[in-house]
């Protein structure tokens, strides 16, 4: 792991708006009472048929992409392509937004014929797919070879062996597209993930504790160290606070990975879910999402 | 002054969960659904009393984006809180309510609520909707595993708080009221893996499937939904069963229709059954037998008893000996009850005639929600009370002329309340020496509650109460000392604990979790 300590912030000026780890916003469902909650939730009738992919992306920009731009990818309203949010969405939630809009958050109700919106549904979908759910090129094999080879797992955990300073990668084909997963090892970007900036505090006794900020305010840090330790601090007994200025996932894979590697590695995390795999053989696939 | 409060040391959640933490609690921690395995939901903690009580104050209030109806209670291990929604954990520093991590799963295949985790080593464990038992690292929230225990397909879901014993964690489920099999099962605390499985219902052939008729009993029901108790001298489970299915036909399911409206005494080592009692016999009212089963030593007509307490939603407040399950004694704890003149000497209720639903409907009392539900009550051993959350209420109860279909209709009928005899909640205080009540404070509000309730060594009772107030009384007296009004119907019980030496008290009410601790 490297560690990029560089940026000192006085404890008590900073505020670091930290929302969930892995970027989660919380569920949306509705919880009905103590029955099984399913019985009336609607499913998009439509499914993921591709010429409702299509009818979907042309109703999308007729109607939604003054705000969410021709791509879905955000404007005066919010990207809606790789939306965590969207995609934790029920159909029937996504429906409704649609239809009824988001009354005080800017968002017009939109009374469009039900086949239509479901159409947009669809599309909005397709963006948004999780990396489990799709065919994807590449030898999993090999990409596990690499993912062993490249020591992801000093960082990273796969069913509870690895690291912790690293999102885990157990699931993580459910909760990311096959782009997100792409660009997560070239391009880790500058601003860490929420709740995996990497830390180093110094209490007022001396004592060092370094790992990532799990959350932090004013008045409080917990910091989760290499070792799995969980550390509650509090600001009154910290004489230093010092953040990792980018994300703490090395930026040099671009250059240490063929793109077949890149591909085969990508084959393998496609394929860490708990939930089954059940996409098409993918030798038999046809179409292969890079 | 701002951090005057803030005194403390750095907390460092380092140690595991072990066994010997599990038999402490409760203490400075909260580590299981009931506190403690005997559900006894009494804390030992005092620095919250009647003299300093005016100033408990909120603390922190952390939102579940999405909830609208929290049921769980909170699990507490050295300063971080872990609380669940439907198909979601989250941990959160108790101290502050910051997040510290959370796991939703997105492609679980039900929605349902959930009533918490469990918790040991390093895992916490909870049931997905559709009946998944998933552990994840309690520090990271890392899934460690994800294991299947039961088939949506077989008419199951979960909500469950699973409940860890030494080298097993212990599992049951729902769906009781459109057809399945019950069932308790002992998986693997390393893997999920099944260790053993007791169906609450006979399979055709077997001991007490002559209960049952003709009828098929993998749709009876029996459901196992609320998190059982356990005695470790004894090394045995106190599970309860939920009602028979169809709920409210009972015409082709002719008998007792056994182990449903139970108690089962298990073997935790190997889930083989030690005893039941059944407290309905062919129930036809929807009365799971799913109020807790609080264990206790107390002493009858001058013999020190070891007993099993049992406020049923029959409208009877049962003692039964544990080591046996030999019936002791049973009193009526609410005022409006007419389907029973009594319960005999064996423990049979003395059946009133003609009070089965019927397709014109019928006025029976209890109501279908019961005298008492889920909502935890508390055994203080200091004033020898039980305080249980009561509903006085009387429903119309209708059956359908016909055998519905599993899986697609509920109950074979229903209940209604009646508009003209509105309920009313009251916390009562039981004698389990007598079953006679010391006192009871009644409750003003839209009769929704579901709020449980938790005693302190300072001599309080903690409760939700139907209006949306956390209520604290004075356990000897059940005088009102304070509460706090959260706007929110409360559907959890509240626990206490302590972090860096400082008590707080939280409870989950619809969307957010409270918690208080006292100001300067």
């Amino acid at each position: 792991m490297r560690r990029l300590l560089s940026s000192t912030y006085n404890v008590g000026n900073c505020r670091f708006v930290m929302r969930f780890i892995f970027g989660l916003t919380l569920c949306a469902f509705v919880c009905l009472g103590q029955a099984d909650q399913d019985a009336h939730a609607r499913k998009n009738p439509l499914g993921m048929q591709p010429a409702a992919i299509d009818a979907g992306r042309g109703q999308f920009v007729n109607a939604c992409a003054a705000c969410h731009g021709a791509n879905a990818e955000g404007g005066r309203g919010p990207n809606l392509a790789e939306s965590g949010r969207l995609r934790r969405m029920t159909d029937d939630q996504l429906f409704n937004t649609v239809r009824r809009g988001i009354p005080g958050g800017g968002m017009p109700a939109f009374p469009l014929p039900d086949n239509t919106i479901w159409q947009i549904a669809a599309f909005l979908r397709s963006l948004n797919t999780p990396a489990f759910l799709v065919p994807v090129a590449g030898d999993a094999r090999a990409g596990s070879e690499l993912y062993r080879k490249a020591q992801c797992g000093s960082c990273h955990m796969i069913g509870g062996q690895g690291g912790f300073l690293g999102p885990d990668l157990t699931d993580i084909a459910a909760s990311r597209t096959v782009k997100q997963l792409r660009e997560a090892i070239l391009k880790p970007g500058d601003k860490p993930l929420d709740g995996f900036a990497g830390v180093t505090v110094t209490l007022k006794s001396g004592e060092r504790v370094t790992g990532i900020a799990k959350n932090y305010s004013d008045y409080s840090v917990d910091v989760l160290k290499a070792d799995g330790s969980l550390h509650l601090l509090d600001i009154s007994n910290i004489e230093n606070i010092q953040f990792a200025a980018k994300s703490l996932m090395p930026d040099t894979y671009t250059h240490l990975f063929s793109s077949e590697d890149l591909q085969n590695l990508i084959a393998f995390l496609s394929r860490q879910t708990v939930r089954p795999d059940t996409r098409p053989d993918q030798k038999a696939a046809s179409q292969e999402v890079h | 002054m701002r951090y005057g409060l803030l005194l403390f040391l750095a907390l460092s959640a380092y140690g595991q969960v072990t066994y010997q933490d599990l038999l402490k609690s409760p203490s400075a921690n909260w580590l299981t659904y009931h506190g403690d395995y005997r559900a006894q939901r009494h804390s030992p903690l005092t620095q919250i009393d009647a003299k300093n009580i005016s100033r408990l104050a909120p603390k922190w209030t952390y939102h579940v984006e999405g909830a609208n109806r929290l049921e769980a209670v909170p699990i507490v291990f050295e300063g971080v809180m872990y609380v669940t929604d439907s198909n979601a954990v989250y941990a959160i520093d108790a101290r502050t309510g910051k997040a510290i991590w959370s796991y939703k799963d997105q492609f679980a295949a039900k929605q349902a609520v959930n009533r918490g985790v469990a918790i040991l080593g390093d895992s916490v464990y909870f049931v997905t909707a559709d009946c998944y038992l998933v552990a994840l690292h309690r520090n990271s929230g890392a899934i460690l595993f994800h294991k299947k225990f039961a088939d949506i397909g077989k008419g199951y879901f979960a909500s469950t708080a699973p409940l860890a014993l030494r080298d097993r964690v212990i599992v049951g489920v729902a769906g009781g009221d459109s057809g399945m099999r019950g069932f308790v099962a002992a998986l693997s605390p390393s893997d999920g893996g099944e260790l053993w499985r007791f169906y609450t219902v006979p399979a055709k052939g077997e001991p007490g499937s002559e209960t049952w008729g003709d009828f098929d009993t993998q749709w009876a029901g029996g459901a196992t939904w609320m998190t059982g108790t356990y005695d470790p001298e004894l090394n045995t489970l106190y599970w309860s069963t939920g009602n028979p299915w169809p709920d409210f036909f009972g015409s082709n399911r002719r008998g007792a229709n056994l182990y449903t409206d139970s108690i089962v005494a298990l073997d935790a080592a190997t889930g083989k059954r030690k005893w039941y009692f059944q407290f309905t016999p062919h129930d036809t009212h929807d009365w799971d037998a799913q109020s807790i089963p609080v264990l206790a030593d107390i002493d009858l007509q001058g013999h020190p008893r070891r007993v099993l307490l049992h406020p049923n939603r029959n409208g009877f407040f049962y003692v039964l000996d544990r080591l046996t399950g030999q019936f002791i004694c049973a009193t009526p704890f609410i005022e409006k009850l007419d389907w029973a003149k009594g319960i005999d000497a064996s423990g049979k209720p003395i059946e009133i005639p003609d009070m089965e639903p019927i397709p014109g409907g019928r006025r029976v009392c209890p109501s279908v929600r019961g005298a008492s539900n889920w909502m935890s009550p508390t055994y203080d051993p200091v004033t020898k009370l039980l305080y249980v959350p009561t509903l006085e209420e009387c429903d119309m109860y209708t059956a359908s002329g016909h055998s519905p279909e599993p899986m697609k209709d509920l109950g074979g009928g229903g209940a209604e309340s009646i508009a003209k005899e509105p309920g009313k909640f009251y916390m009562r205080a039981l004698d389990p020496a007598t079953g006679a009540r010391r006192w009871q404070y009644p409750m003003t509000g839209k009769v929704e509650m579901w709020a449980g309730s938790v005693s302190t060594a300072a001599g309080l009772v903690f409760f939700g109460d139907d209006d949306g107030s956390l209520v604290a009384l004075d356990a000897v007296s059940g005088k009102h000392l304070w509460h706090y009004y959260m706007g929110q119907n409360i559907t959890a019980s509240p626990i206490t604990f302590s972090v860096n030496g400082n008590q707080y008290v939280s409870i989950a009410a619809a969307t957010d979790v409270f918690t208080f601790g006292l100001v300067q």
